[in-house]
């Protein structure tokens, strides 16, 4: 996985280098708008990391250049300013996520796996969350190697979940999503398809937690 | 009447000239009018006289009066006044009537009216001659000055009356007169205060009187400056939060790539320390220029319709993670409710009651975030399991850098402090209770705001 990082502060840009090169990302570095809007023409990076706040070419424009010229790399855009603006400039731009300075690096790397995870899941029919493996095309599921058996809806469920790993998925999400099998869903409903995941799922160490009040979290998958 | 008030100038300039002109009025009206009635009075006395002298009898010596009592009493009847006569010879030996009677200080010829007093009351005379034979008497015939001082005193009022009321309706136009020219003014002034502090558009002179444009092109020049100065104050701001927030960011990635390499124990506690601090000092310049912007005329935002709900939801992730992290059950209840609202300093105000529940709820507690309405109020409440906040502290708590006596962590005090400046500036109302199921030593803590109507 090859990243590219536009930052102008030496320090921030050599410390987030150094942590993603830990996570074993192939890193580049630039200070300058210009040359990331170059360096992103001729070569491939799987995912940039901007400042918004640039010298002469700032982030947003970067942004723009990138989308203009159909990148299609998944951008996370980092801000020192608070305006609720920037986030929704950048968002509207194609930011496809949004972090405020300064942030925890742990943080970060869940984030820029969170967005590799996404953008590489894009046309692939096989997803793999920890000991779990999904064919959402053959629309088969092997739990540690061993065939698992789920209902239709546990399924669907399950597809939600697996889209938004570590993000809370609302319980009027998930019924969106499940109501394409006709009737009427109800929150108690969903409750059942939860509980009988879970029961199939937390024995191979796969969490979903309960938030209460608003939805469901699949947990990114921790070794034991 | 207010000491510098206007119509108490206005009049005061206004009513001594007024008062002066009236007066000469009344005096210059007077006299013309007076004279034609003091000469029909004088007039009737000399009809007495003319009847009186008709009355001599006698010729050369011996003359006499020869007045019937009918007739005397007719001529010296009136209904107001004393009539008195006398008549004299000649030589001016005294023939009739009331002898003691003044005669005039300086005698001439021909008819002569005069002011004298009788019996101890001004009378009006007039001395004539009377034909007597061939020599000419005097008659004098006096009267009192009873109908004719009433005479003066009503020609007087019928004019003090009217220039009264001319006085008084100056007076009445002034008041009124004032208040609705300054009305504009009042208009103007309604309209200042009916602004949010955040407003500083000038205002529209198109609309004002001439005489108060001077004030408002003065007024808006202030204006503008304000924001002016606003304006720069925002961009310090920004620009403070960028060049505060990057090292900040630098130093934290830093800290935390030293914590991942091998060292020595007592070296990775220091590091741990610096790295703790850093996370402090980054919180602690987020909340300083937090509450920059939540002071009055430090957001320039327009207030925009926010609804609670999916401003929650949008950062609930964020939270969730955080509680998480330190084993708490981050829960909601979230109703629908709209608020007019900078969403930015919303948001700052959520993440603040947040980070405290956060801070200080116990391991496995449930902290809840609650929107929706109450009593008809939009409403955003936090509440925890915490230790709560005892009644006697929870004013103090909303000072600048005050935290309750033995709480435990390094917080900088500044958050209910930042909170409460955003409720006052959304005109919400901010209120700490206890929590609905206290546990033991931990009652809880339940911080909700309330926003107002519409």
């Amino acid at each position: 996985m090859r990243l590219l990082i536009v930052e102008d502060d030496a320090p921030l840009a050599s410390g987030l280098r150094r942590m993603l090169e830990a996570e074993g990302y192939a890193v580049d570095v630039t200070g300058r708008g210009e040359e990331a809007v170059l360096a992103a023409s001729q070569e491939r990076f799987d995912l940039v990391i901007l400042d918004i706040g640039l010298p002469q070419m700032d982030g947003f424009e970067v942004l723009r250049r990138l989308r203009a010229a159909e990148k299609p790399m998944p951008v996370l855009v980092l801000t020192a300013r608070d305006a609720v603006d920037d986030r929704v400039r950048g968002l509207d731009l194609g930011a496809d996520d949004y972090m405020a300075k300064p942030f925890a690096m742990p943080e970060l790397t869940a984030r820029v796996r969170a967005l590799l995870r996404r953008s590489q899941a894009h046309g692939d029919p096989r997803i793999v969350h920890g000991p779990l493996a999904i064919d959402t095309v053959a629309r088969r599921a092997f739990l540690r190697g061993e065939p698992l058996e789920l209902a239709a809806r546990e399924w669907a469920v399950l597809e939600v979940l697996l889209a938004k790993v570590e993000k809370i998925v609302s319980k009027e999400a998930i019924i969106q999503a499940v109501a394409g099998w006709g009737d009427d869903l109800s929150p108690n409903a969903i409750e059942v398809y939860i509980s009988r995941l879970r029961s199939k799922l937390e024995p191979a160490g796969i969490k979903i937690r309960t938030v209460r009040g608003f939805g469901y979290m699949l947990e990114e998958f921790k070794e034991p | 009447m207010a000491a510098g008030s206007l119509r108490a100038h206005l009049l005061r300039m206004l009513l001594p000239p007024i008062a002066a002109l009236l007066g000469l009025g009344a005096v210059i009206a007077y006299y013309p009018s007076i004279e034609p009635a003091t000469e029909a009075y004088d007039q009737s006395l000399v009809d007495i006289g003319i009847a009186l002298g008709s009355h001599i009898r006698g010729a050369d010596i011996g003359f006499r009066l020869e007045l019937p009592p009918a007739v005397e009493q007719v001529l010296r009847a009136d209904r107001y006044d004393q009539i008195y006569y006398r008549v004299g010879g000649p030589g001016g030996e005294p023939i009739a009537g009331d002898l003691d009677l003044p005669l005039p200080a300086e005698r001439a010829a021909g008819l002569q009216y005069y002011d004298t007093r009788y019996k101890d009351r001004r009378v009006r005379a007039v001395s004539m001659p009377a034909q007597c034979g061939a020599a000419t008497c005097t008659v004098v015939v006096a009267e009192t000055t009873i109908k004719r001082t009433r005479m003066a005193r009503e020609i007087l009022l019928s004019n003090v009356l009217p220039e009264a009321l001319i006085a008084l309706a100056t007076v009445v136009i002034v008041w009124f007169g004032v208040k609705r020219g300054l009305a504009p003014l009042a208009r103007l002034s309604e309209e200042i205060k009916e602004r949010s502090p955040a407003d500083l558009h000038a205002l529209d002179a198109g609309k004002a009187p001439e005489e108060t444009r001077p004030l408002i092109v003065a007024l808006n020049g202030l204006l503008g400056e304000l924001a002016a100065a606003n304006r720069n104050q925002q961009r310090f701001l920004a620009d403070a939060a960028h060049q505060l927030r990057t090292p900040l960011a630098g130093l934290q990635a830093h800290t935390e790539l030293a914590l991942a390499q091998p060292m020595p124990d007592a070296c990775r506690t220091q590091v741990e320390q610096v790295h703790q601090a850093t996370i402090r000092t980054a919180r602690l310049a987020n909340q300083l220029l937090a509450l920059a912007r939540a002071e009055p005329g430090g957001h320039t935002e327009p207030l925009a319709t926010v609804e609670l709900r999916p401003m929650v939801e949008a950062v609930a992730d964020e939270w969730v993670h955080r509680a998480l992290q330190r084993d708490l059950d981050l829960g909601f209840d979230l109703q629908s409710a709209n608020v007019r609202a900078d969403e930015f300093l919303l948001r700052e105000a959520l993440a603040n009651l947040l980070h405290n529940a956060i801070e200080y709820s116990p391991r496995g507690a449930r902290i809840t975030v609650r929107t929706g309405m109450r009593d008809g109020k939009a409403v955003l409440e936090i509440e925890d399991e915490g230790p709560g906040i005892p009644p006697g502290e929870r004013e103090r708590v909303l000072d600048r850098f005050y935290r309750v006596p033995g709480t435990p962590g390094t917080g900088s005090g500044l958050g209910l402090a930042i909170v409460r400046e955003i409720a006052s500036g959304h005109g919400a109302t901010l209120t700490i209770a206890e929590g609905t199921s206290p546990a033991g030593a931990n009652k809880g803590c339940r911080v909700a705001l309330t926003f107002p109507h519409g």
